[in-house]
């Protein structure tokens, strides 16, 4: 008996040890923070903020970076950044387990693309039509309000994108010796039909190389090639045709006739050989194929500079034909941002933070790319590059993600030109009426899980001239409509006609 | 009955074919690792590839300081892991294979009970970040794994109960050793084989694990072996579908993801295919004492 207590109670000693260990083991790091909640007007010590950002990689140099940034956040607005990378891979899961706890989070990145309408619903982020307009006016300056515009959901701003590309032109890239060797002139091709007889040509001369392939099995042949003729309006449940400058009517995107139509010629370029024969089931990406000499070229989406990011990428001189008009719909806005959440110490800061980034050329080139003469040094033009001899700086940032890109340098080998030549393809670019409008798919989730299964049978054998779509089309849209498309695209025209009204 | 040699020529043979069919996967796995990545995108892959690389390992371990610490924490946790869990479990079980134990019926259907519910994410991430403040600590990658195995428990037990005759114990009592005593000098000396299987399980749970390291750990310094493993190869395979032009895509376009993929495969497998030798006789032992009689 006597025992038996002894090992209780020691038992119970430990367990309390342990918890209590545990408690205080964290309490000491926390307390930085919040001791200076709402602490005076910018008086006494500064607010410390944390920014959560998508990172790819390490970033060992990271507090020294922070360190510099805070110089310059601590002298203008009195707050210090902590950053907070979270790698892609975890992201989802930790900005819902961090939203749902009480962690402080102040500014962090938000995208169309990881549940920014959710977000929003679930009142996770902060409406910030009144903060912009008290501590926004470097933001306002740089962002158009026809782009803020695109970011709301029921009349209120949830986010700030980044200045970048904000449309996409679509067309091809091909491998530059072959143009060369075929003299083709590539001022000649002005559309999808233009593109043949060149594809021809690498056919018959290139034996055991692929003429066309696809950048990724996201952007599939058919889907670059009508690219610019359709808004997606989010996902492709539903779209406006004529890029969505006719009148808001929500159709189904696999029935229209120039979706019919690219599938048609896709089918006669699989068939006769003109797209690489196990393109519907290869992971391997369009450049990777192309260094391997297995591809020719691959379609792609495009932007300014992009011939010059995919010769890097695969190894070999590429040219850019580009063969539809920039086109800019929501998406292309809100797919990356910066918006501030719930669980912020201080969203007046938060909000003066974030407009140091549209602001504040020495704190943007900071975030983007590092300490000068640590992780990059300025060449005599005014281009910046690694310092030599260093491979790995020890700090990379995807400056796409967050602020104003077009107060950073300029990387060698990049256009020089490349902000202002990115700045007029954004302005030219032609603008979907329902720029702004934002799909809510909570009501019809189910319908969009069962609708995606049918889109995954179908898709890309489809897209890729792999299936005949004489035979498949129908019965792919009729699968579509037995899970339920049809309520999809009821509820996103109510939506639509609800925004419409309202704008 | 013995088998006529033709018969027993036929069962090898056919055992043989069997073990070349679980060898081979891994022989291509560990071939395609060391094959060039264009000849993988060119021809595929092939147990003799035209072209040797060891590309793949040499990106890895480029960034060996990494990897190095990610198999520190790994051993590190493996090792706390499976010792505290094996203590753990045991501990539980052996009350609850005594007869004489008050409320075991009870205590056992709450250990049961966890088998079949639990508290489900969001609360149980609460719980453990906010209550007992374990993120972004090391026994975030240790405490959530030695508390949800009531499987490991209920197998222990059974064992306890089935192959521990109660007139040892009750001889033991009689000699004088204490309860503790006869736990450790004469029931856990009995129950090496189950020992060893929950132990040879709990060491594969905590090396695979990659799950607690994704929710409960963003500081990179505190990553597992598979937490590393499984972030450099989302973020290469995000970089390369999405393109984003400028410093970096430099660096990643010419990662040779394919055979990288392999190489991190061969890199997590290779020491536990090392221990699984040394814990196999006890392994088969164990696993059906402690199941069939159940």
């Amino acid at each position: 008996m006597k025992n038996a207590k002894r090992v209780t109670l020691t038992v119970l000693v430990l367990m309390l040890t342990w918890v209590l260990a545990a408690c205080g083991d964290n309490s000491g790091s926390n307390n930085g923070g919040a001791a200076n909640n709402g602490g005076g007007e910018d008086k006494g010590d500064p607010t410390e903020l944390t920014m959560a950002f998508i990172s790819f990689g390490n970033m060992p140099d990271l507090e020294l970076v922070q360190n510099e940034m805070n110089k310059i956040t601590t002298a203008k607005i009195n707050a210090t950044v902590k950053l907070m990378p979270i790698s892609i891979s975890a992201w989802t899961q930790q900005m819902n387990l961090l939203m749902a706890g009480s962690e402080q989070l102040d500014l962090i990145v938000t995208s169309t693309l990881m549940n920014y309408s959710s977000q929003v619903a679930k009142g996770q982020l902060l409406p910030m039509n009144d903060l912009l307009e008290q501590y926004g006016e470097g933001i306002k300056s740089v962002l158009s309000p026809e782009i803020l515009n695109a970011t709301k959901i029921d009349g209120e701003v949830y986010g700030i994108p980044s200045t970048r590309d904000m449309a996409a032109d679509y067309g091809v890239v091909i491998r530059k010796d072959l143009i060369d060797k075929y003299k083709v002139d590539v001022t000649q091709i002005k559309t999808f039909a233009d593109l043949e007889p060149v594809l021809k040509l690498i056919k018959d001369g290139e034996p055991g190389v692929a003429p066309l392939v696809q950048q990724n099995q996201t952007q599939t042949v058919t889907e670059v090639m009508v690219g610019a003729d359709y808004d997606v309006l989010g996902d492709k449940f539903g779209v406006l045709e004529d890029a969505g400058q006719g009148e808001l009517k929500v159709v189904n995107y696999f029935e229209s006739a120039k979706y019919k139509e690219a599938l048609a010629v896709v089918r006669r370029w699989f068939e006769a050989g003109y797209i690489m024969k196990d393109i519907s089931t290869s992971q391997e990406t369009g450049p990777s194929l192309v260094k391997a000499g297995k591809a020719a070229g691959y379609v792609a989406n495009m932007k300014p500079g992009f011939e010059v990011q995919e010769s890097r990428n695969s190894g070999r001189e590429m040219v850019g034909i580009r063969l539809t008009e920039p086109m800019t719909s929501t998406t292309n806005i809100t797919s990356f941002m910066l918006s501030i959440a719930k669980n912020t110490i201080d969203e007046n800061k938060a909000m003066q933070l974030l407009d140091l980034l549209y602001s504040d050329a020495d704190l943007m080139n900071l975030l983007t790319n590092g300490i000068e003469g640590k992780h990059y040094v300025k060449q005599d033009d005014g281009l910046i590059a690694k310092p030599e001899g260093v491979t790995d700086t020890g700090y990379m940032l995807n400056q796409w993600e967050v602020g104003n890109n077009f107060l950073g340098h300029v990387w060698a080998g990049e256009d020089p030109q490349i902000w202002d030549k990115m700045k007029a393809f954004n302005e030219a670019s032609i603008k979907s009426k329902a720029l702004g409008f934002t799909f809510n798919a909570d009501s019809v989730k189910t319908e969009i899980a069962a609708v995606t299964n049918v889109l995954n049978q179908y898709r890309v054998g489809l897209e890729t001239g792999t299936l005949d779509p004489e035979k498949n089309l129908t019965d792919f849209n009729a699968k579509l409509k037995a899970a339920g498309l049809t309520k999809i695209i009821e509820e996103k025209q109510k939506q639509l006609d609800e925004w419409a009204k309202s704008n | 009955m013995k088998a006529s040699p033709i018969q027993q020529a036929l069962i090898h043979l056919f055992f043989v074919l069997a073990a070349c069919a679980c060898l081979f996967p891994f022989l291509l796995l560990f071939m395609a690792s060391l094959t060039d990545q264009n000849v993988i995108v060119r021809d595929g892959y092939s147990l003799l590839p035209s072209k040797f690389s060891l590309e793949a390992y040499t990106y890895l371990l480029n960034d060996s300081s990494t990897l190095v610490r990610s198999y520190g924490i790994t051993i590190l946790v493996t090792i706390i892991g499976t010792a505290a869990g094996l203590a753990i479990s045991s501990l539980i079980a052996y009350p609850l294979s005594r007869k004489d134990m008050p409320l075991r019926g009870v205590l056992s259907f709450i250990v049961f009970f966890t088998l079949l519910f639990n508290g489900g994410l969001v609360p149980t991430y609460l719980l453990y970040t906010e209550v007992f403040h374990l993120k972004n600590t090391l026994l975030a990658l240790i405490v959530p794994g030695l508390l949800t195995n009531g499987f490991f428990i209920l197998l222990i037990r059974t064992f306890f109960s089935t192959s521990i005759p109660v007139p040892v114990i009750e001889s033991a009592f009689i000699d004088g050793a204490s309860e503790f005593k006869i736990f450790y000098r004469i029931v856990l000396p009995l129950s090496l084989p189950i020992m060893a299987t929950i132990g040879l399980m709990l060491m594969i749970a905590y090396w695979n694990d990659w799950y607690n390291g994704l929710i409960y750990v963003t500081d990179t310094k505190l990553f597992s072996l598979q937490n590393v493993l499984n972030r450099m190869l989302s973020d290469i395979q995000f970089l390369q579908t999405n393109s984003f032009g400028s410093n970096q895509s430099e660096t990643t376009a010419n990662i040779p993801l394919d055979t990288i993929r392999m190489a991190m495969a061969a890199i997590g497998i290779i020491p536990i295919m090392i221990a699984y030798p040394f814990f196999q006789k006890y392994f088969v032992k164990g696993l059906t004492i402690g199941a069939v009689k159940g």
